[in-house]
């Protein structure tokens, strides 16, 4: 998606340079909501202001909002033909790897410290085993990882990846 | 009201996930499945979700806010529905994106922000993890029933799915070229497994 991204962004519009892509990674991963959507509220802003975040947010968003709203009254219709749930049944299959494919590039996003994996094996355990609400167990997270960088293990902390051609590109 | 509450609820989902579409998963799961639609009809949704162009969980979101309207009464409530769970899970994005992008070199040097993230990325792991094994129990004891546990039960074990989810594991992992398989082809060759498996040979 990134270089989908990148080649219409910089090389066709010119609009952002190759290290506001690198910032535009940074913060659509450590924003809240959808990254291809915080990735066009980013390049909107730099591009043209406020109004300009406000319409790229709204043209990520609306060909699912046409498609969709589309679909849906096909839905039933196409659930009640027997190979179209069956083709429904075999994609249901398939988004379980893809979510397995997305918690594999989660955690290589997070440090591999043993207070990292506490906090993973915790979350989990909390979210299968009760039903406590989910909000609160990324809030007690936050906290967590919050005291622990700050008064526990103050080094210099990893952003992301692409740290180093930021730093690189403050200069 | 009922779109009030679906504001408040697509709100809260977009505030609450860092980590992309995927680390929304167990926050739907428990706020949206059984609330506004059942569970059958969930996972239905979010299959063609994955399989239709755009962000899988803004495409989930306008089906949600879309059923939720039509049970109100018409298509015309069903877009308007539509309309305001996806509205609602874009919000907080877009006025944080916004926000951070204006003070960019403060945010990354923050010790209070990064501090945060540092504990909030192990803890969406784990649980996106917890929603793969819900998603995983669903798939394999189809009468297991997340909104109904005290009437399901754990028979009918569905080997040919749990035998189905072993193989796309393996493929997903295939690299042509030095890249793994696009999402999109993979979701292809599922559902023609599907039809080959589930339709014509009747498993």
């Amino acid at each position: 998606m990134i270089s989908v991204i990148e080649r219409e962004v910089v090389d066709k519009r010119n609009w952002c340079s190759r290290e506001d892509i690198m910032d535009m990674v940074v913060i659509a991963e450590s924003t809240p909501g959808v990254i291809a959507v915080n990735s066009a509220t980013f390049v909107g802003y730099k591009t043209a202001g406020v109004l300009g975040a406000i319409i790229a947010t709204i043209g990520v968003t609306l060909p699912s909002f046409l498609i969709i709203s589309g679909l849906y009254f096909a839905m039933d219709a196409f659930l009640t033909n027997v190979y179209v749930a069956a083709a429904f049944k075999g994609v249901r299959i398939c988004v379980a790897v893809l979510i397995f494919r997305a918690i594999i590039s989660l955690f290589n996003l997070m440090d591999k410290k043993a207070f990292c994996f506490v906090l993973l094996v915790g979350s989990f355990i909390v979210a299968s085993f009760t039903d406590f609400n989910v909000i609160f167990i990324i809030l007690i997270g936050a906290i967590l990882g919050l005291l622990y960088t700050n008064f526990i293990d103050k080094r210099q902390m990893i952003v992301c990846k692409v740290e180093d051609d930021d730093q690189r590109s403050e200069k | 009201m009922i779109f009030l509450q679906l504001f408040w609820t697509y709100f809260k989902i977009g505030l609450f996930t860092i980590g992309g579409g995927y680390a929304m998963l167990p926050l739907v799961r428990q706020q949206v499945i059984g609330v506004y639609v059942p569970e059958e009809l969930f996972w239905n949704m979010l299959a063609v979700s994955e399989a239709t162009p755009g962000p899988f969980a803004i495409n989930l979101a306008t089906f949600v806010g879309m059923n939720v309207g039509i049970n109100q009464g018409g298509v015309l409530l069903g877009f308007f529905g539509a309309f305001v769970a996806t509205t609602a899970v874009i919000l907080p994005s877009l006025v944080i994106v916004t926000i951070v992008s204006t003070v960019f070199i403060k945010f990354k040097s923050s010790k209070f922000i990064q501090g945060a993230l540092y504990g909030i990325r192990p803890v969406v792991v784990g649980l996106v993890f917890s929603a793969l094994v819900m998603v995983t129990l669903t798939l394999i004891l189809p009468n297991l029933k997340l909104d109904d546990l005290a009437n399901s039960t754990f028979g009918g074990f569905d080997y040919v799915s749990l035998i189905l989810l072993i193989v796309f594991a393996a493929l997903s992992f295939v690299k042509i070229k030095g890249k793994r398989l696009n999402p999109l082809v993979l979701i292809g060759i599922s559902a023609v497994v599907g039809i080959g498996v589930f339709g014509f040979a009747g498993l």
